[in-house]
């Protein structure tokens, strides 16, 4: 269990950082964006966009979380009399590792909720993701505010767990473990540094695009080098 | 003092206790003693029971950091008072007695109970082989580095500290702690105990073994004889994986 | 009142009463174990240096067995010890490290090959033979001719307890954590067991035994300044003293350790200087080879002590505020060797001076380390005056060290005895005859008394203050009962500790409160001490000689003549202000090594009438006998005095069998 425990969380860990790089591509530009939905919905292959592809995607990594948060309930205080003595250690102890296992665990309980409704968005509407289908949802749709909390939590999270899975196995502990947990920490907190400042960036820019696009709601991106045509605005 | 600076004034606060007297209840006490050069816990706390207050129930033995009796929570982190130095603290140090151990009184808790059900649990002893063992012949030959990584292991004093700093033991009171953990990696590495790991599985293979394990660490990071717990528990942990998977 | 029964009492968690535990137990006969403190931080733990056996591993070793080991020790004891006593030890322990070795000890092994030690101040190179590759390594330590201390790095008996007392689980042997003996139960003739109180309620409780064993370990907390632990005030001796039949051996002999920290008196391992560490003093002078070049820094014990403390007195001291000491200097034996061999003692300096061994000095000064005294028993272990009392370890006098102990004897003593007494406590509950009949009416009697006693203290409200009397009495001690003795110091001990006797039966306590009560123990415990300390002061103001660890400035020279015997101190009544004194000769006719000089230390002595004739037959027998087993055998036959099991030769590299 704890093994699944782990491999799940590495799998989540390492599809978060994959997602913040698809979905920081706005930064780049709007065609990026559109071409990195596009590639994830098949259309590169198939010539056509099959937004089930993601569907299918999103379905895997909703029983992943469900999976993770299951074995990870083991972990979490089962009562109240647990959670004073966790609490009480914590605040007592001052000591990081532990601190940081309590962020851990109120993220990943956040997250339980916030991934399960943001997941079962894109379950259900996967056709949505793009360039002003995002953008909109995150302006107009008033789904910023949950983005941006959801995006501290994961990436707490995400950058703690990481950082603990390598601890937990052994890995990269080197000649002198002591030095190396040290870089891992050092390291753990550069990425979570690094996914928060691109994952405002992000979210700032589809802000912005919603912002300007609200009057538009609707309308989808056409990537610069394709003619419009009436016919692509009809999904 | 030699650098030249005045002596402070302390405060030792001690978190007073004893479940013996009707009707007590838990409350801090103040104690103001003079810092003396190179004082340490251990003097300072002989210093109030003999001229302050000669109720303070707490346990000191070897006071030179080799037998373990005298962890304590020093302001709020598990540590040995005996070798800990007061001019390496604030002029005000709390003392609380270790949690998760049953309390005797004040500072002192009953770390030998926990250890001796730890012990039977694990059955944390060199399970030798059967036959009578030879003693008028030459001892078995074991490889020196062995005999050094064993060692590195069996220098654990069972002071609690590490049960003390666990979230987990904090927790969930079967869990067996980096104490126990450390046990079975020190047994498993010796070529004496005759127990495979399929045994070692039975004994730590779940959650309240191996895998009840958070890795917060602070096991690691308060073990006054600085046990390598971390890499140790990571480990066992890939071997209980190893033997809990492929048998 | 709670009763409990079982065959065999231990007290004591140490490593003497652990094994003595597990030998009975395997025999088949219940044993309980009392401790102070759970088994595992018994004293036993803070041994350092290792544990002598004659293994001859390493090359340094090569040629060492049973009897160079025995002379080692008899000359150590100088001539103090019981000679039969000794041949059982140094046969049995090399048996005990390969027992310990196969319990799980992670002794430190011999690497094959070169490798750089110190020598006297150099470096020298040693070549490890292939054969001995991965067998016990052993190191040089005081006062011996090979090199014959087995260790775990410097926390040999932090390795050997913790494997004992596994095994101790694994046998199901309860050990009773946080029981204090408060009383032998007996009826002048027959020990049957001990009032007990539990320290954490501070309940009284009864237990009754067919065969009860004392392994309290040490009383080095009579002093001020002592490497011993809190624990080590002496109870065991303190409760057989009280029975008024069993008698305590030599108390007068206690040695003071050189090399303790200063000012904190925690011990620095003797390996330091076996293993090539110096003595200096203020002006970074190596000393000791003007007073001693033959053995230096290793000599025995005593005889360092004595020539620091001189060293001192001349001036050449090092100041600081606390007073005058000495340095030791290991910065030559390298980081890698410091920081695997002697790891524990850089840790000491590390967080009680704060100094890195490595690179600085360490202050040192003698200080009181071992009881050589103890309840005074026959070669199996028990009270040839209180049947049914057995003693082992440090706590007893069977007697193996005399008047100083030599250093590694002491954890290989606990295993030792506890081997052999475990046998033969265990015969003794094997005997029909010895089943323990309960007086319930006698058990009862003691434990009233002793609930009486405690009242008492309680009771006295405005009474004498324990911590008071305990700080007067160590001060005493040592200042007039320390390594440099007189007569006219050992009178105004004797005469101040009978006036602390006197007030102890008036202490009193602050506090009622129930449950461990601190300053209870204190208390009643401090009135057992002042005893224990006048038998010590008292023995020594007698002994008008200087033997091993007893030096008396106005008797300098050993005295055979007079004084080859055993003290016994006794404490007839309850009112007594001082003890019994009893000697017992030791017969110079039956001993295989006759008294000589030590090899190290004053060469002048008193010789007994009969040591030449016996030194004669000795040296004859040494010209015609066949091998070193058949001279052994013709000079004092020993074997049958041990066990069966324990019996028999012991197999090296250079004897096979």
């Amino acid at each position: 269990m704890d093994l699944a425990q782990s491999a799940s969380g590495l799998a989540l860990g390492l599809f978060m950082w994959g997602h913040m790089f698809f979905v920081s591509t706005i930064l780049i530009s709007k065609d990026a964006m559109w071409a990195v939905t596009k590639f994830f919905e098949g259309y590169f292959f198939f010539g056509t966009a099959y937004p089930g592809v993601v569907s299918a995607v999103v379905a895997g990594v909703l029983v992943l979380v469900m999976v993770h948060a299951f074995l990870a309930m083991r972990k979490f205080p089962a009562n109240y009399r647990q959670y004073r003595a966790f609490t009480g250690h914590r605040a007592l102890m001052g000591h990081e590792d532990t601190t940081l296992w309590w962020w851990q665990f109120l993220t990943g309980f956040a997250l339980f909720f916030l991934a399960a409704v943001h997941l079962y968005q894109m379950l259900m509407h996967p056709g949505d993701i793009g360039p002003y289908g995002s953008a909109d949802r995150v302006w107009s749709g008033r789904w910023w505010p949950i983005y941006l909390v959801m995006l501290f939590a994961v990436e707490l999270h995400g950058g703690i767990g990481l950082y603990r899975l390598c601890v937990k196995w052994g890995w990269f502990e080197g000649k002198d473990p002591a030095a190396s947990r040290k870089r891992l920490k050092t390291a753990k907190w550069a990425l979570t540094v690094f996914f928060l400042v691109l994952g405002l960036a992000t979210l700032g820019a589809y802000m912005k695009i919603g912002y300007e696009h609200r009057d538009l709601v609707g309308e989808r991106h056409t990537p610069s080098w394709v003619v419009p045509d009436p016919k692509e605005k009809a999904p | 003092m030699a650098d030249g600076q005045a002596l402070r004034k302390l405060t030792i606060r001690i978190l007073r206790y004893n479940p013996r007297v009707p009707g007590d209840v838990p409350r801090l006490q103040d104690y103001e003693i003079e810092e003396a050069d190179g004082m340490t816990l251990f003097i300072a706390l002989n210093d109030i029971r003999d001229r302050l207050d000669g109720s303070i129930a707490f346990d000191f033995v070897c006071r030179a950091g080799i037998c373990g009796s005298c962890a304590m929570m020093i302001d709020g982190r598990p540590g040995l008072a005996c070798r800990t130095l007061t001019k390496n603290l604030g002029a005000v140090i709390t003392l609380a007695p270790l949690p998760v151990f049953e309390l005797v009184a004040d500072l002192s808790v009953d770390t030998g109970k926990w250890m001796r059900g730890m012990s039977e649990r694990l059955e944390a002893w060199v399970h030798v082989k059967q036959g009578e063992i030879d003693l008028k012949r030459i001892e078995d030959r074991m490889d020196p580095d062995l005999a050094e990584e064993i060692f590195e292991l069996d220098r654990c004093i069972e002071c609690g500290c590490c049960v003390a700093g666990c979230g987990t033991a904090r927790m969930r009171d079967d869990f067996v702690g980096a104490v126990g953990l450390n046990k079975i990696a020190r047994f498993r590495l010796d070529p004496r105990d005759t127990r495979t790991d399929e045994d070692f599985y039975e004994l730590v293979g779940d959650d309240d073994g191996v895998f009840g394990c958070m890795s917060l660490l602070a096991c690691h990071d308060v073990c006054p004889k600085q046990l390598p717990l971390q890499t140790q528990i990571a480990f066992l942990r890939r071997k209980m994986v190893k033997q809990g998977t492929l048998g | 009142m709670k009763i409990v029964y079982t065959d065999v009492l231990v007290i004591g968690g140490g490593l003497a009463g652990l094994r003595l535990a597990i030998g009975a137990k395997r025999r088949g006969h219940d044993a309980i174990i009392l401790s102070l403190v759970p088994a595992k931080r018994s004293h036993s733990k803070a041994a350092q240096g290792g544990m002598q056996a004659s293994l001859g591993n390493v090359a340094k070793g090569q040629g060492d067995n049973e009897d160079i080991h025995f002379e080692d020790t008899v000359r150590g004891s100088d001539w103090g010890a019981d000679q039969e006593v000794v041949r059982m030890f140094v046969n049995t322990a090399p048996k005990a490290v390969r027992e310990l070795a196969a319990w799980g000890v992670p002794w430190s092994r011999v690497r094959k090959g070169d490798r750089q030690v110190v020598i006297n101040g150099q470096k020298v190179t040693i070549t490890e033979r292939d054969e001995a590759h991965g067998t016990v390594a052993q190191r040089d330590f005081g006062g011996t001719k090979k090199w014959r201390t087995c260790y775990v790095a410097d926390a040999t008996g932090h390795a050997m307890i913790t494997a004992v007392a596994d095994q101790a689980i694994a046998d199901s042997i309860p050990v009773h954590e946080r029981k204090e003996a408060l009383a032998l139960i007996h009826d002048g003739g027959r020990c049957l067991g001990a009032v007990v109180r539990d320290l954490t309620t501070g309940e009284l409780l009864a237990y009754v035994a067919k065969a009860t064993a004392i392994a309290t370990g040490g009383a080095g907390r009579l002093y001020r300044s002592t490497t011993n632990a809190v624990i080590c005030e002496g109870m065991g001796h303190a409760i057989a003293l009280e029975t008024g039949a069993a008698a305590l051996g030599n108390m007068e002999a206690v040695q003071f350790h050189p090399t303790a920290i200063f000012p904190a008196g925690i011990l620095v391992t003797e390996g330091c200087r076996g293993d090539g560490g110096l003595l200096k003093d203020a002006k970074g002078h190596r000393f000791m080879p003007d007073y001693e070049p033959e053995k230096k820094e290793l000599a025995s014990r005593d005889v360092v002590s004595r020539r620091m403390e001189e060293h001192i007195k001349k001036g050449n001291g090092a100041k600081s505020r606390f007073g005058e000491h000495l340095w030791l200097d290991i910065t030559l034996l390298g980081e890698k060797h410091i920081h695997t061999n002697l790891r524990e003692v850089w840790d000491i300096c590390h967080y009680f001076l704060g100094v890195d061994p490595v690179k600085d000095f360490i202050a040192v000064r003698p200080a009181q380390h071992y009881t050589m005294g103890g309840v005074r028993t026959t070669p199996t272990g028990e009270s040839p005056t209180l049947k049914g009392l057995f003693a082992a370890g440090e706590a007893a006098c069977w007697d193996m060290h005399g008047f100083n102990r030599l250093g590694g004897n002491s954890v290989a003593e606990t295993v030792v005895a506890g081997m052999i007494v475990g046998e033969f406590i265990a015969d003794f509950c094997d005997r029909a005859e010895n089943a323990a009949t309960v007086p319930v009416g006698l058990v009862q009697e003691f434990v009233q008394r002793e609930q009486a006693k405690l009242s008492a203290i309680v009771d006295r409200r405005s009474g004498e203050d324990p911590s008071t009397l305990k700080l007067e009495m160590q001060d005493l001690m040592t200042s007039c009962v320390g390594i440099f003795r007189t007569g006219a110091e050992l009178e105004k001990a004797v005469d101040g500790l009978q006036k602390l006797l006197a007030r102890s039966r008036n202490v009193g306590v602050k506090s009622s409160a129930p449950g461990p009560n601190p300053e209870l123990v204190t208390a009643y415990r401090v009135q057992k001490m002042i005893k224990l300390a006048l038998t010590i002061a008292y023995g020594a103001s007698v002994r008008t000689e200087s033997r091993g660890a007893h030096f008396r400035s106005d008797f300098p020279r050993r005295n055979d003549a007079e004084w080859l015997k055993r003290t016994l101190a006794t404490w007839k009544g309850d009112s007594d202000t001082l003890p019994t004194l009893d000697y017992e000769p030791l017969d110079v006719k039956r001993m295989e090594l006759p008294p000589g000089w030590r090899g190290y230390g004053a060469k002048d002595y008193i010789d007994h009438p009969e040591t030449p004739a016996r030194a004669a037959l000795v040296e004859g027998a040494k010209a015609t006998a066949a091998d070193r087993f058949a001279l052994q055998q013709s000079l004092m036959p020993y074997e049958h005095l041990l066990p069966p099991v324990l019996r028999g030769r012991n197999e090296r590299i250079d004897e096979p069998f």
